[in-house]
């Protein structure tokens, strides 16, 4: 049985039109005016126990309302959700037990108080066993570095301190089913790098059901099998990583910053010369067919290298290619 | 059974002590609040004083009771508190009511507890003004031990009518989702319309009928009355039952608002 099963789902916000000002805000309760947008259009997919998938899209695509559609704060317009078999929006606080939910901006800790006095009332009112909570914060302590900040009020946290802090908040009950809303915005390489293996330690090896949403490929890379991606509303893509990895994951870009202007570069087979300007060389090369250190090596052996760097395409590139049907074209 | 009720009330217990821990966050708050308040009370006994000074009665009450009447009135001015419909609109603004309804708690029990948090921690902040007004202003207090327990049941009666009252207001938010106006408008009228200014006998017999028909007075007025003796104590148990008339009326209006303004959420930004 499916832990999660969307069919047909669609919200559409009724955006009403404001007049400023309370005169206004009262004229608006005896004759609103609206504007229709559909933020979610129709869509269906289903989500065995222990599945982890990367739901993503371009802001505004609709990965939000979904996932408040999922928890039950957002009732649909149309189609139907079943989270282990409950409607989440009529058994909302049936549904909250069996759930833990991170927003990646905004939180759900008591502002002004100690992490601790947080966590203590959460386990409270998730009734968490003493003892079973007690081995929680030890886990969390060695896995998220909790302990310096246990202390602290959440108000005086670095945002990086702050999402471990919600990540624990939202798993200490041990939920069966996860939803993470871009739970790595912001956050700088070290932070990232933990929190995805503490998403792996803590809900792919317990056998969570996770959705992520996230704007960063490596969180996708790292931690799901499988993909759906948004745009409009509409599902565009559901179905492996691998294929987009495939796709588009095998290219890099590296930009060499030169001592000379350069004119043109030799570069070996599988990278491509993209553009020589303004004392920047920029070559776009295949990892299945050549290297970083290849391509580096030959350009540095013709021309003089201040400086270089690697990047890999970004998200909103992909989703834009793949809405033009680049994944189509790639089938045939 | 018991112990699936005892589990849910050590949740609302817990949930119910973070409020003074976050009263307690902002301790300067506490020093300023009590100058200032110190000042208001000042100016209102030595209004009445004035207003007095060339009659012993006004519609039968005595400067004596009408100033011990101001004074608790002030001191227990957190009984009507409005917190409500700020705590929705800035929970709605700021998004973090998909969290508190993702609470696996009844939401309405939640807000009461903490609510209530919120008065016992506030009533506490005022006993050095209770101090001050002995001190300085000649406050008498009852010392009859059925005074205060017809007062105490009265005052958590009137702020419970005031609760719903004020959630069903804060249902509006769910729709303006503007709420300075409605909070600024619903404050005056609490001020006014709870006794806290005039003592309700002052009022002329249309205005307080006017007065007595919405339930700002059963949180303030009514129990404030009966702590002063301007309500006679045999006046107690009609009292309470009509605070009980008011809350079961007001929890229905309210319930049946939420029920139909928690469809309407739109939860913003993200």
């Amino acid at each position: 049985m499916s832990v999660i099963e969307v069919k047909q789902l669609t919200k559409v916000f009724k955006i009403p039109k404001k007049e400023p000002g309370f005169g206004g805000a009262v004229r608006g309760l005896f004759h609103p005016q609206y504007e229709n947008k559909t933020a979610v259009d129709g869509i269906s997919f289903k989500l065995d126990r222990g599945e982890i998938v990367g739901y993503i899209g371009v802001n505004g695509a609709g990965k939000s309302t979904t996932i408040k559609m999922l928890t039950g704060v957002l009732m649909p317009t149309e189609g139907s959700i079943k989270v282990l078999g409950r409607n989440p929006h009529k058994q909302r606080v049936d549904n909250a037990r069996d759930i833990g939910v991170v927003f990646g901006q905004r939180t759900q800790l008591w502002w002004d108080l100690a992490l601790i006095e947080s966590l203590n009332l959460i386990a409270k009112i998730y009734d968490v066993h003493p003892v079973k909570y007690r081995l929680m914060l030890n886990q969390f302590s060695k896995t998220l570095g909790l302990d310096e900040l246990l202390k602290t009020p959440v108000r005086n946290m670095s945002l990086g301190q702050k999402m471990r802090s919600e990540l624990a908040a939202a798993l200490i009950h041990e939920p069966k089913v996860v939803y993470l809303d871009e739970p790595t915005i912001g956050l700088d390489l070290i932070v990232k790098e933990r929190i995805r293996d503490f998403i792996k330690a803590e809900c792919i090896s317990k056998g969570m059901t996770v959705i992520l949403t996230t704007h960063d490929l490596g969180d996708i890379e790292e931690l799901c099998e499988r993909v759906i991606i948004i745009d409009n509303g509409r599902i565009i893509y559901d179905g492996p990583i691998d294929t987009i990895k495939k796709r588009f994951g095998k290219f890099r870009e590296i930009t060499f910053e030169t001592v000379e202007q350069v004119k043109t570069v030799h570069v070996p087979e599988g990278a491509e010369l993209l553009s020589t300007d303004d004392r920047k060389v920029q070559i776009r090369f295949d990892r299945t067919v050549s290297t970083a250190s290849k391509v580096a090596g030959a350009v540095m052996n013709q021309i003089e290298v201040r400086d270089f760097s690697l990047s890999e395409p970004d998200l909103a590139d992909i989703v834009k290619q793949i809405y033009n049907g680049a994944l189509d074209r790639e089938g045939q | 059974m018991i112990s699936a009720a005892r589990r849910r009330l050590s949740v609302y217990a817990a949930l119910f002590g973070m409020i003074p821990k976050m009263f307690m966050a902002y301790q300067i708050w506490f020093w300023v609040g009590l100058v200032l308040n110190i000042i208001s009370m000042a100016i209102l006994v030595f209004f009445w004083r004035a207003v007095y000074a060339d009659t012993s009665t006004i519609s039968g009450l005595g400067l004596n009771q009408t100033i011990t009447y101001i004074m608790l009135a002030f001191i227990f001015m957190p009984l009507t508190s409005s917190d409500l419909v700020w705590q929705f609109g800035s929970d709605l603004r700021e998004g973090m009511i998909i969290h508190q309804l993702l609470r696996p708690v009844n939401f309405q029990a939640m807000n009461y507890v903490q609510m209530l948090g919120g008065l016992i921690s506030r009533l506490v902040w005022q006993l050095p003004m209770l101090f001050f007004a002995v001190l300085l202003f000649d406050l008498r207090l009852p010392t009859g031990f059925s005074t205060w327990l017809a007062f105490i049941v009265s005052a958590l009666l009137g702020f419970t009518v005031m609760f719903y009252f004020n959630w069903f207001l804060a249902c509006f938010t769910f729709y303006t989702t503007e709420i300075w106006g409605l909070g600024v408008l619903i404050e005056g009228m609490t001020f006014f319309l709870s006794g806290a200014l005039v003592p309700l006998a002052m009022m002329p017999e249309w205005l307080r009928t006017a007065v007595l028909s919405v339930p700002f007075a059963q949180a303030l007025a009514v129990p404030v009355g009966l702590l002063t003796g301007i309500t006679p104590l045999s006046d107690a148990p009609r009292v309470w039952l009509v605070q009980i008339l008011w809350i079961i009326g007001m929890w229905i209006a309210s319930t049946l608002f939420f029920r139909v303004a928690v469809r309407k959420i739109t939860v913003q930004g993200g």
